[in-house]
């Protein structure tokens, strides 16, 4: 029973984190331009939709807590921290790289021009998020020695990372919507309906807490939510 | 002109029900005679009142140069240019930059001259082919240090002189009107583009450098230039040159308005620099084979040259003969290997094998071949204290056919500079204008008059009108005289019926007004001086007069505007300044 | 269609000012680039090249008749 249902809740995540932005792409009207960009583009929704996933792989996901050991969670979700938050980190990179290698603007004048666009509520969203996202990946590696410095200690700083998760995601997404080549009505739609979905999981978690002490010690490896 | 808005309600309706057969041109912004729906309040536009020393029009290649050159000697200088600094006119598209570096040439600077004179057939100014290759060098030397040869998009390196020395820039901004006080030059006007507001500039001195233009050809990077400079110095008095020849660039036969496309990878390309490769580049051959032949031409680098001997047509020199594949692509081969820079009357670079059609820049003469009329070596025109560089200048420094390769961007470098200086030093001589005030005032209800228009002319359809009488192989390219009196016919309609009634619903076609209407009158000069030269040479060809005439056409043509408004002509003989 | 598209668009001008022919305008609402005036389209494709964003998707077909002097 258990092994067929960890198998369905992997395949669910995969087709909904994986699988739907990849039909939304291949729908999408946006014109196809060459293999590397196209495959930076397929990299940076991936990217985004598994930065989403992870209010789903968390505490907050009590249906996958009664299906996974809490230390395997928490494994997937450093490892997509690692991965897909360093694509979201760097994407802004992967537009204007491609430019080295065709005639036209150069990938530092494309940057220069673009971060400096800060008359567009996308570009500033974008930054903030950007920055956000950075706090977040920072605080989130140094999470033992800060979480001293919380009062409420481990609830503290999941309060802290979840928070911050919430601001970032919520900017992203606007500046996604506002600025992305591929985020039209359907992709964003799908986007926003996984987001609320995720915030309404972590939601509930901070909701039903108990003010008293966590169950878990603040020192294991629980899943950062 | 809000009023208008509100009286449009019932007359549009009934209007548009008396226009529906077309409905369909319409949809393409290509109305012919209508109402005017403005969009902004014409009586509340601003000016902005302007003035310094010098003052450059144009943003290219010569812009760029006349400006730093200007400033650097000392004088108040400022530029403005229809659109953005080394995004516009011609200047983004050559990759090519002439240098005579007297380290690596075997000729000296006298074969040179002797070998563009020879290939030209006399129609060279040899002061100014002397000239680009003097100087080119040192041009090159500082678009270097600018950073002119890194990258693709000229902006940028250009924009480095100029923001170092703090020169005031303002683009997008259509120049429509010199003016001329007192017998010199006082200033100009326009207005913005992005605004609803008219511009007018005093100054000492100014340099035209606003390049060359054409009817908005399909399949070259003309079309934002409409010669408005050589327009606007005609109507003060300055002499034009040039109208006659031709350049002769072809375009692919499927879609032949994407420019970039026929051209390869030459817009993506990085500038790079070239030494002495004269030529005797004409283009119009094809003109001629398609006329003869009927069409489609085949050619390219790659696709079998055309075999057959055709009888007649241009006459090219025995020793310039073969110097690239025959009639491929049109133009004769100047390619260059990927990474090099093009130039101009090459076949596009990687030009696919295929059918073309010529024509592409049609209106267009040679490079330097056409525009003011220089009084002499340093780009001075008739009018005191107006020159002119680059396209601009019917310096002939090429010629009437495409001679040394890639001397066209090095050519409007070099004079830039030249006119920068000169003109600084003019300024430093004389007070500065003053303008009346209702002499401003009426230029400026000349500038806003196609906005006020209650209905009148679409300018697009005025000039696909106009293109369907000047584009025609048997009109523009293989000349007879019948033909172009017939032509003229319909310009001089053009001019005197539709030109004043153009109507413009904004800025964007307030600009399109204003080409439109010096596009007739370059259409007028063209074929003036078309019908003057009664013999063939270089890249001008005329079916009825096949063969150069020595004894009487070792002349240039001048244009000026006579004392009774009318076109007037005459000849200046090679070799000579105008009297 | 000559410039055939603009997706992602960041509002930053550079094709405005690029396009030698005036065909893009920013739209006061949006914030992004239109193709304002595609009849005057030379398909240059210096906004597509200025583009930091590579916004900009061209077509080689024009969108009005063509002018030619035979076919
Ligand atoms: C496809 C192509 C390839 C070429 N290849 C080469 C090459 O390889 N080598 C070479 O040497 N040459 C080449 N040329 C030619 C060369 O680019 C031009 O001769 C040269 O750039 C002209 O420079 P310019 O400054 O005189 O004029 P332009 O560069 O044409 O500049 C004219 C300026 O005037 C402004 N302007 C015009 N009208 C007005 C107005 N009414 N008000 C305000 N401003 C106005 C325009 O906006 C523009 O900024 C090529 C040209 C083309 C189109």
């Amino acid at each position: 029973m258990k092994p067929t249902a960890r198998m369905s809740a992997i395949i669910a995540g995969l087709v909904i984190f994986l699988g739907l932005p990849l039909v939304f792409y291949a729908l999408g009207e946006a014109p196809r331009r060459s293999i590397l960009k196209e495959a930076f583009s397929i990299l940076t929704l991936l990217a985004f939709s598994l930065m989403i996933g992870q209010f789903f792989l968390a505490r907050s996901n009590e249906a996958l807590l009664s299906l996974f050991k809490p230390p395997q969670i928490q494994k997937v979700h450093k490892y997509i921290a690692y991965s897909a938050v360093a694509v979201i980190l760097l994407h802004p990179v992967l537009i204007v790289l491609p430019r080295a290698f065709e005639g036209g603007v150069t990938p530092w004048g494309a940057f220069l021009t673009m971060i400096t666009t800060l008359d567009s509520l996308g570009i500033l969203l974008g930054i903030a998020g950007w920055i956000l996202l950075l706090v977040l990946v920072v605080t989130a590696y140094f999470r033992t020695p800060l979480m001293k410095r919380f009062t409420q200690r481990y609830r503290g700083w999941r309060y802290f990372h979840g928070g911050l998760a919430v601001a970032v995601t919520s900017l992203g997404l606007w500046h996604a919507i506002e600025l992305g080549r591929h985020t039209d009505i359907a992709i964003s739609a799908f986007y926003v309906s996984l987001t609320l979905v995720g915030f309404a999981l972590l939601a509930r978690l901070y909701l039903r807490a108990h003010p008293n002490k966590p169950r878990m010690s603040p020192v294991s490896e629980g899943a950062a939510s | 002109m809000t009023t208008q808005n509100h009286s449009a309600g019932p007359t549009r309706r009934a209007f548009l029900a008396l226009s529906a057969a077309t409905a369909g041109l319409a949809s393409l912004g290509m109305e012919a005679w209508a109402e005017n729906r403005v969009a902004i309040d014409v009586d509340a536009m601003s000016n902005s009142d302007l003035s310094t020393d010098v003052l450059v029009i144009g943003g290219g290649m010569a812009g760029l140069f006349a400006a730093v050159k200007a400033h650097d000697a000392g004088a108040a200088t400022m530029i403005v240019s229809k659109g953005r600094l080394g995004s516009s006119g011609l200047t983004p598209f050559g990759k090519g930059f002439f240098v005579f570096d007297p380290e690596t040439e075997t000729g000296t600077i006298d074969d040179f001259v002797e070998t563009v004179s020879r290939s030209a057939l006399g129609t060279n100014n040899p002061v100014y082919t002397r000239q680009v290759a003097e100087h080119s060098l040192d041009r090159a030397r500082e678009l270097r240090d600018w950073g002119f040869f890194d990258q693709t998009l000229a902006n940028r390196p250009f924009m480095r002189p100029i923001d170092e020395r703090g020169i005031p820039l303002m683009e997008r901004v259509v120049i429509t009107h010199l003016i001329k006080e007192d017998g010199r030059i006082a200033g100009a006007a326009g207005f913005r583009l992005d605004a609803g507001e008219t511009v007018t500039v005093r100054a000492r001195s100014v340099i035209l450098c606003t390049g060359a233009g054409g009817f908005k050809p399909n399949g070259f990077p003309v079309c934002d230039l409409t010669h408005d400079g050589t327009v606007m110095a005609y109507e003060i008095g300055a002499k034009v040159t040039g109208k006659e020849w031709n350049d002769g660039h072809s375009t692919r036969s499927v879609n032949p308005a994407a420019c970039f496309d026929s051209w390869g990878d030459m817009f993506e390309r990085v500038p790079a620099t070239n030494g002495v490769d004269v030529h005797h580049d004409l283009g119009v051959d094809i003109n001629y084979r398609a006329y003869v032949t009927g069409n489609p031409v085949e050619g390219g680098p790659g696709a079998p040259q055309p075999t057959e001997e055709i009888e007649g047509g241009p006459y090219v020199p025995q020793e310039f003969q073969h110097s690239g594949p025959p009639g491929g692509g049109g133009a004769p081969g100047k390619g260059g290997a990927p990474g090099k820079g093009g130039a101009p009357g090459g076949p596009p670079p990687g030009f696919s094998a295929g059918s073309n059609v010529g024509g592409a820049s049609a209106g267009m003469a040679i490079h330097k071949s056409e525009g003011l009329v220089p009084m002499d070596a340093r780009c001075a025109s008739n009018i005191p204290g107006l020159y002119a560089a680059g396209d601009a200048l019917g310096s002939h420094m090429a010629g009437g056919i495409y001679t040394q390769v890639g001397s066209s961007l090095a050519g409007s470098a070099v004079q830039g500079a030249i006119a920068g200086e000169a003109a600084a030093e003019y300024a430093r001589s004389v007070d500065a204008p003053t303008i009346p005030e209702a002499r401003i005032a009426g230029i400026r209800n000349e500038i806003l008059a196609p906005l006020r228009r209650e209905a009148g002319y679409g300018p697009a359809w005025v000039t696909q009108t106009l293109q369907g009488i000047m584009i025609p192989n048997f009109v523009l390219y293989i000349k007879k005289g019948s033909m172009m009196q017939a032509a003229l016919a319909y310009i001089e309609e053009l001019r005197d019926h539709h030109a004043p009634m153009l109507r413009a619903a904004d800025m964007h076609e307030l600009r399109l007004a204003h080409e439109t209407r010096n596009m007739i009158l370059s259409a007028e000069m063209k074929l003036r001086a078309s019908l003057m030269r009664t013999e063939s040479r270089c890249s001008h060809y005329r079916l009825d007069y096949p063969e150069p005439d020595d004894e009487n056409w070792r002349a240039w043509i001048n244009i000026y505007k006579g004392a009774d408004g009318s076109m007037q002509l005459e000849k200046q003989p090679f070799g000579t300044w105008p009297a | 269609m000559t410039i055939k598209s603009i997706n992602g668009c960041i509002g930053c001008e550079e094709c405005v000012k690029s396009c030698p022919c005036d065909v893009i305008r920013i739209d006061p609402d949006s914030g992004k680039a239109v193709i304002a005036y595609p009849a005057d389209c030379q398909i240059c494709h210096l906004c597509r090249m200025y583009c930091p964003v590579d916004a900009i998707e061209m077509a080689p077909e024009k969108s009005i008749p063509v002018v030619v002097p035979w076919g």
